[in-house]
């Protein structure tokens, strides 16, 4: 596994300016719409860095804002990559049109790249391991505590590390990111994933989710639906997320029958 | 109920889910237990949060793509349960509210969905005649994230009425037996946790993985 450590002496920005732009990049999904999906908040990440190189030249300012406000996407964990590279490419000087093909070049890589290791990854990996602490039957707080502490420090080490890694490589990122730990992790997360959702398994079927129950909680399931839960859960496996619309349907379903019983009574 | 505090929460849930700062206070896990917390029930949002989570595992917000939005939901469902139910557990309004917050994440989604429209209309033409558009794109983006923040809100605190004014009347008009609820709870969550595998490859390509999580997870029960 490599992990590409950050230069040691960044030239380009200050450090109040990378430091400001990688703040907002918190920001970057506030604008989304269907027109430039994040491209606003790029530039709206990027707009302490413009300042200060165009300070002095609201013509070249605002081409440049027009620029950088077009369609882009990315995952927002990621974006940093984007918008390090571009701070540093926009520092050093370099042609306009490099910069906006660079940004056309990495835009789907970092979005399916993202989805992949976070949304489908670290993300629900977190979430399973804390309900694995719920079904076994911890405090309500240990798994809200272990899930926000161990989901944010993936979260918080990507966005820095994506960052730094974009200020260092300048438009060379994507080679980098071809050859860095993310491909490893995604593959480690997906193993770890599947485990905790086998363990998960006999725990749900046996009415761990309703564990902190009280009394009802005390009482074993009964057999027959022990049976059913196990039967919902080979077909949960075998269709995957089809089964989400058809369960809410059948749990709504069962939430009038069970009131329209008493009122037709 | 006072629905302050359930808006005031909404609004973070809703804002978090997307535009900043994605630290996952929106997942409804996170949400349901700290708008029962807000309500000095901890245990109760934390119950409901944990289902709805089960199913909020299967929801992934690729791209452009519109989905149910569950935070704001999970609040909502949170709210409505409490103000309808006994301090004590009731199993048919658990269920209830679980149907109740997966509808009312549809209403969440179709309310994100009009944000986005909304947002091409406020971020069009930004810099059209203006003097420093640097500081009107800035406006635009802040008055964006300002109004996510109240559709939170607004999706968290309407939802809570509207299903503690529905589970109010479906309390005392419950017929089915009382284990019911729990089973179907059971066997849903079942469904949709063994639908989870998919995100990871499903069974053909991590059979082993998973196969071995089953086994530590029988054994876990075996220890209990």
């Amino acid at each position: 596994m490599r992990i590409h450590a950050p230069a040691v002496a960044l030239s380009g920005p200050s450090r109040l300016v990378r430091a400001a732009v990688f703040l907002r990049s918190f920001a970057i999904q506030g604008s989304w719409n269907y027109r430039t999906l994040i491209g606003t908040g790029f530039a709206f990440a990027l707009l302490p860095l413009l300042r200060s190189r165009y300070r002095g030249d609201p013509a070249r300012l605002r081409e440049s804002l027009e620029r950088h406000a077009s369609l882009f996407n990315s995952h927002p964990y990621l974006a940093p990559v984007a918008l390090g590279a571009v701070a540093q490419l926009e520092a050093d000087g370099a042609d306009p049109l490099l910069v906006d093909r660079f940004k056309a070049a990495v835009r789907g890589s970092l979005g399916s790249l993202g989805d992949r290791l976070v949304w489908a990854g670290l993300r629900p990996v977190c979430l399973l391991f804390a309900l694995a602490l719920a079904f076994a039957g911890a405090p309500w707080w240990v798994p809200i505590v272990v899930f926000l502490v161990t989901y944010n420090a993936g979260h918080l080490f990507l966005r820095t590390w994506s960052y730094l890694l974009g200020l260092r490589e300048g438009k060379g990122v994507g080679e980098r990111l071809r050859h860095s730990f993310l491909g490893l992790a995604q593959r480690i997360l997906t193993v770890l994933g599947a485990f905790l959702t086998g363990l998960l398994l006999p725990l749900a079927a046996t009415g761990g989710a309703l564990r902190g129950l009280g009394p009802l909680a005390e009482r074993a399931m009964p057999l027959p639906w022990v049976a059913a839960a196990a039967a919902a859960a080979l077909l949960g496996i075998r269709f995957g997320s089809a089964v989400r619309l058809p369960v809410f349907l059948a749990l709504v379903a069962f939430a009038l029958l069970g009131t329209l019983l008493r009122v037709v009574a | 109920m006072n629905l302050i505090p359930v808006a005031l929460w909404g609004g973070v849930v809703g804002l978090d889910a997307a535009s900043f700062p994605q630290v996952m206070v929106s997942r409804p896990l996170v949400a349901a237990t700290l708008a029962g917390l807000l309500a000095g029930r901890p245990a109760d949002g934390f119950m409901l949060g944990v289902i709805l989570e089960a199913f909020a595992l299967l929801v992934l917000p690729v791209g452009a793509a519109r989905y149910p939005e569950a935070g704001t939901a999970a609040v909502a469902a949170v709210g409505a349960y409490l103000a309808a139910a006994p301090p004590e557990l009731d199993a048919p309004l658990l269920l209830a509210a679980t149907a109740f917050g997966l509808a009312w994440e549809r209403i969440g989604g179709l309310s994100v969905h009009a944000q986005r429209r909304l947002n091409e209309r406020l971020v069009l033409g930004w810099c059209e005649g203006r003097r420093r558009p640097d500081l009107e794109l800035e406006r635009r983006h802040l008055a964006a994230m300002g109004l996510d923040y109240l559709r939170g809100a607004v999706v968290a605190a309407s939802g809570a009425w509207l299903g503690a004014l529905a589970l109010g009347w479906l309390a005392p008009r419950w017929a089915l037996d009382a284990v019911s609820p729990v089973g179907l709870l059971v066997v849903a969550t079942a469904a949709v946790i063994g639908a989870v595998l998919q995100l990871f490859g499903g069974w053909g390509e991590r059979r082993l993985a998973f196969l071995l999580g089953i086994l530590c997870g029988f054994t876990l029960l075996l220890l209990r």
